[in-house]
């Protein structure tokens, strides 16, 4: 029998309200010393993801977030048997309960800015610009020119990078206050000025919101994208390294993909 | 968000993805397994798929050869 897992809860009980989980099928708890693995039973095989999978698995995590503290797994987790999940709950124990632990009331919100790079960057060249109005009467040599280019280039980068800092630094000195902890991104493209993630206690979620309206506010000329709550997806971390594991059931394409770890760790990244 | 053009929905769909395809509990490459006839798929799955943020980290790098270590 294959089992779906979503996700590792801090209870060892069964779950209080039925939840409905893939193809209709009741989600249950496979509890292991004082925690439990959450799983349903998946009889047809997964075609392709679909919105609707996605959505599915997304809804029971979020369902479980409401009872308890929830380190959430990634999309298409499939074990093979109930044998196999206590196994793996016995391997993993030690940093389940240590997340567990660490997450215990707390959630996650997203947050990504966009800012108008184009005009901030126009702004930096029209100053350079100035500052560099008679550069070309000093040297005229190609070789010069293209250093010099270059390095005005750098320059720009430079300084849009700082403005960008200077920016996030703001915001998150605000957001931050109300934080355990985040994940911060800057420029991961030119306009995405910020892309964070800020872990943030059930008790807290009024103030966090609180400030980043503040700061919508203040910064009208940036477009902001703020989600959650959500299950800490991006505050899991486990210690332990996955190890290839012989005669637990494994298909044959799995030896498949233990053989080649490269492509394993690049999806990781 | 204004002027990106997509709907609520659409947004929240790439907001889960981005989570549930490149963050939380990852056991792959130790008990994870896939189910019977689709096990190509779901190898596809897990070397191919990617969720937006983990393409813009990989987007201008090349690809490690199979026989490089990933970084």
């Amino acid at each position: 029998m294959k089992l779906y897992l979503y996700g590792i809860i801090d209870s060892s009980s069964m779950i209080p309200e039925p939840i409905c989980g893939l193809e209709a099928s009741s989600v249950y708890n496979i509890p292991y010393c004082d925690i439990g693995a959450v799983v349903s039973e998946i009889n047809q095989p997964v075609q392709a993801v679909s919105k609707r999978l996605v959505l599915e698995h997304e809804a029971v995590t979020e369902k479980l977030m409401e009872k308890f503290t929830v380190l959430p797994f990634r999309l298409l987790t499939i074990l093979d048997g109930r044998e196999n999940v206590l196994s793996m709950m016995g391997d993993y124990y030690g940093d389940f309960r240590g997340n567990l632990d660490g997450l215990r009331g707390k959630v996650e919100f997203g947050i990504k800015v966009i800012w108008p790079a184009d005009k901030v960057k126009s702004r930096i060249i029209d100053a350079c610009g100035t500052k560099n109005r008679n550069a070309h009467l000093l040297d005229d040599s190609v070789e010069r020119r293209f250093v010099r280019e270059k390095f005005e280039e750098h320059k720009i980068d430079r300084a849009l990078r700082e403005k960008a800092d200077g920016y996030i630094h703001a915001m998150d000195v605000f957001l931050g206050k109300f934080a355990a902890a985040k994940r911060l991104e800057t420029l991961r493209t030119e306009n995405l000025l910020l892309s964070a993630v800020y872990l943030v206690t059930k008790d807290n979620q009024d103030n966090f919101r609180e400030a980043f309206e503040h700061i919508r506010t203040a910064r009208k000329d940036f477009k902001y994208l703020f989600s959650g709550p959500w299950p800490p997806y991006h505050f899991v971390t486990l210690r332990r390294k996955s190890q290839p594991r012989r005669n637990s059931g494994q298909t044959a394409i799995f030896d498949k993909v233990i053989l080649q770890p490269t492509l394993v760790e690049a999806d990781r990244t | 968000m204004d002027n990106i053009g997509l709907k609520s929905g659409d947004v929240t769909l790439v907001e889960i993805l981005d989570r549930v395809l490149d963050k939380g509990v990852i056991i792959a490459g130790d008990i994870v397994i896939s189910v019977a006839d689709v096990d190509l798929i779901y190898l596809g799955l897990k070397v191919l798929l990617s969720s937006v943020e983990t393409m813009e980290h990989l987007r201008g790098a090349p690809f490690p050869s199979p026989m490089q270590e990933a970084t």
